[in-house]
């Protein structure tokens, strides 16, 4: 599904942000980034909808390489749920909703706002389904609290039914209560259609209860690859406190893909 | 994200820790030379003089000096501007379609007397002839007729608004850093922008009515393109500065420009729009009657009219009318403004 070929960032500063990373994500897996501030988890999912144009190396999904020619086309099908929400907060839920239609759209559709009756149908179906009610429709984004809006950020992800979800620290800024009920919502909505998710947290508990497979980042490099049930104290000490990865490595080696050894 | 970390020191390094005052004789010195530059160019424009008569006049009103220019000037102005003139009176004789039986509303005919000096053919002396000359009196004839002119006056400063609007929406588009689609067109609308702010309206008037003739048309075309340059530049730096968020939830997702900018832009800065949109019109209206005296239409022309045949009380009417309009036009915008945000 998702494939990264020896994907390589450096910013123009001379930051190396990611380093030769190689990695696939097959159709309807739910993983998990995990890594210290400035691994360059974000990084690496931007590279997905090219936000961030790698220094070298590919992504493509199906089999499709992410160029500037195919961008357009793919970035349809990959749908981004935002750390800080990115809701255009003076316009209701019911248009940031229908926002997430844009690309879809005609452009006279989308400046005149006059979407089809199907199309406000979904808007609603979806607002439903990330348990909103209907008196939110008119609210104003900015008003509701980080909870909702993140709801309502799902609720837009998912209006064009995309095969790739990429979230970037969606409950960074929320509680551990309505975290859980976020990512509960995103697996749910993604599981639906069968959608692979590419998320990044901060919150180990929560990788371990939500992701099919977790990543470990750091410095660029990918440092875990596994399952949340090798992902052991141990390790995630290692991948926070800063201790030498590679030392530990050889006492208990983690299955790594094969994509990992492939050289670039 | 784009935000680099200030690298963090290796452990145990001594660093060198230093925290200088805010400013320093540079600062001093800078300001002293400012405060010497303000100095000779407020002699230049007459600041001191100005301070004089001012305290002159002060002086005056509070009977401490006998004389003041300032104050024998204003009262000159004032007495012949009081009362403002509301009625109009027009000659019989040059209304020959007038019929005496229906009258317009309120208008009535009132017989005054002429003393005409004339020229005898014999004796070649002046005479004095007094002649009764009929006069058609509406009282409030003028009134109308100031409020007439105004009315013009702020339909120029519509359409003018609703030009600059127009103009400046593209233009602002090629002129956002972010939006335009290349240097190129970035550099042309900025360019275009400055153009039009640098010319004031006056001066862009004057030459219109050269080219379009006495009249509105060359009224509103200053107004609006002198106002698009003020309003593309406005609109411009707001979508330069607008959050990045939306813009990038909607890029992320392949939406395109120009439906970004209306999804992800112009919702946020919408207030700011208005705000500016609403001042311009205040602006205009103010312009319109300034305009007016190069001939392009409206209120002015007629003030200048009057101003030039020294028909003070007239002048004061068309004052009166002008700053109401104006007081009453802040009002609606106040209001509006409270309203949309």
């Amino acid at each position: 599904m998702i494939r990264f070929d020896c994907i390589s960032k450096v910013w123009p500063d001379g930051t190396q942000a990611l380093r030769d990373i190689s990695l696939h994500v097959p159709r309807g897996q739910f993983c998990v980034i995990l890594g210290p501030s400035g691994a360059g988890k974000s990084t690496l999912l931007r590279a997905v909808n090219g936000l961030m144009q790698p220094s070298s190396g590919t992504v493509s999904i199906d089999g499709v390489a992410l160029t500037t020619a195919s961008e357009r086309a793919l970035r349809k099908r990959i749908a981004m749920i935002h750390q800080h929400f990115n809701l255009t907060n003076r316009m209701t839920v019911a248009a940031n909703v229908l926002a997430g239609l844009l690309p879809a759209v005609t452009t006279l559709r989308a400046l005149s706002g006059w979407f089809s009756p199907e199309q406000r149908a979904r808007a609603c179906r979806l607002l439903d389904q990330v348990g909103l009610s209907p008196a939110h429709l008119q609210r104003r984004a900015g008003d509701l609290s980080g909870g909702q809006q993140q709801r309502v950020g799902i609720a837009r992800a998912f209006m064009l039914d995309p095969e790739v979800v990429l979230a970037d620290e969606p409950v960074a800024s929320l509680d551990p209560k309505i975290s859980r009920d976020i990512l509960s919502l995103i697996r749910d909505a993604a599981r639906e259609r069968n959608a692979s998710v590419l998320c990044s947290l901060h919150q180990i508990d929560l990788a371990r209860e939500f992701g099919d497979r977790i990543i470990g980042m750091r410095d660029g490099k990918v440092v875990f690859d596994g399952t949340p049930a090798e992902l052991s104290d141990q390790r995630v000490e290692a991948l926070y406190q800063g201790a030498q990865w590679e030392d530990q490595e050889p006492a208990n080696p983690a299955p790594m893909p094969d994509q990992l050894a492939a050289a670039c | 994200m784009s935000a680099k970390p200030i690298p963090v020191p290796a452990e145990g390094k001594r660093l060198d820790w230093h925290l200088s005052h805010p400013y320093s004789a540079r600062h001093v010195a800078i300001a002293l030379l400012l405060l010497a530059v303000i100095l000779v160019t407020g002699h230049r424009t007459e600041m001191d003089r100005m301070v004089v008569m001012t305290g002159e006049a002060a002086g005056n009103l509070l009977g401490l000096n006998d004389d003041s220019q300032v104050v024998r000037g204003l009262s000159r102005v004032a007495s012949a501007m009081w009362p403002p003139v509301i009625a109009s009176q027009e000659e019989v004789g040059r209304l020959p379609e007038l019929n005496r039986d229906r009258l317009p509303a309120f208008a009535r005919i009132e017989v005054q007397e002429r003393v005409v000096q004339t020229l005898n053919h014999e004796t070649l002396q002046l005479e004095s002839a007094t002649s009764q000359v009929e006069y058609l009196v509406n009282p409030l004839g003028y009134l109308w007729t100031v409020l007439v002119k105004m009315l013009e006056t702020l339909e120029i400063a519509i359409w003018g608004t609703l030009l600059s609007v127009a103009l400046s929406i593209p233009l602002a588009y090629y002129a956002a850093r972010n939006y335009s689609p290349n240097r190129a067109t970035y550099t042309m609308a900025r360019g275009t922008i400055s153009l039009l702010r640098s010319a004031p309206e006056l001066i862009v008037a004057l030459f219109l009515v050269l080219a379009y003739g006495f009249g509105p048309i060359a009224g509103v075309l200053a107004l609006g393109l002198h106002a698009a340059g003020f309003l593309g530049k406005f609109y411009a730096e707001d979508i330069e500065n607008a959050d990045k968020k939306p813009q990038e939830a909607l890029e992320a997702i392949g939406a395109g420009k120009v439906k970004t900018l209306w999804y992800g832009v112009m919702p946020q800065v919408a207030p700011q729009y208005i705000a500016y949109t609403l001042y311009i019109l205040d602006r205009n209206l103010r312009m319109a009657t300034v305009i007016g005296l190069v001939g392009a239409g409206g209120i002015g022309q007629e003030l200048k009219g009057r101003f030039d045949m020294f028909q003070y009380g007239h002048v004061a009417t068309i004052l009166l009318a002008i700053f109401l309009a104006v007081f009453l036009l802040d009002q609606f915008s106040a209001r509006l403004r409270a309203r949309l945000m």
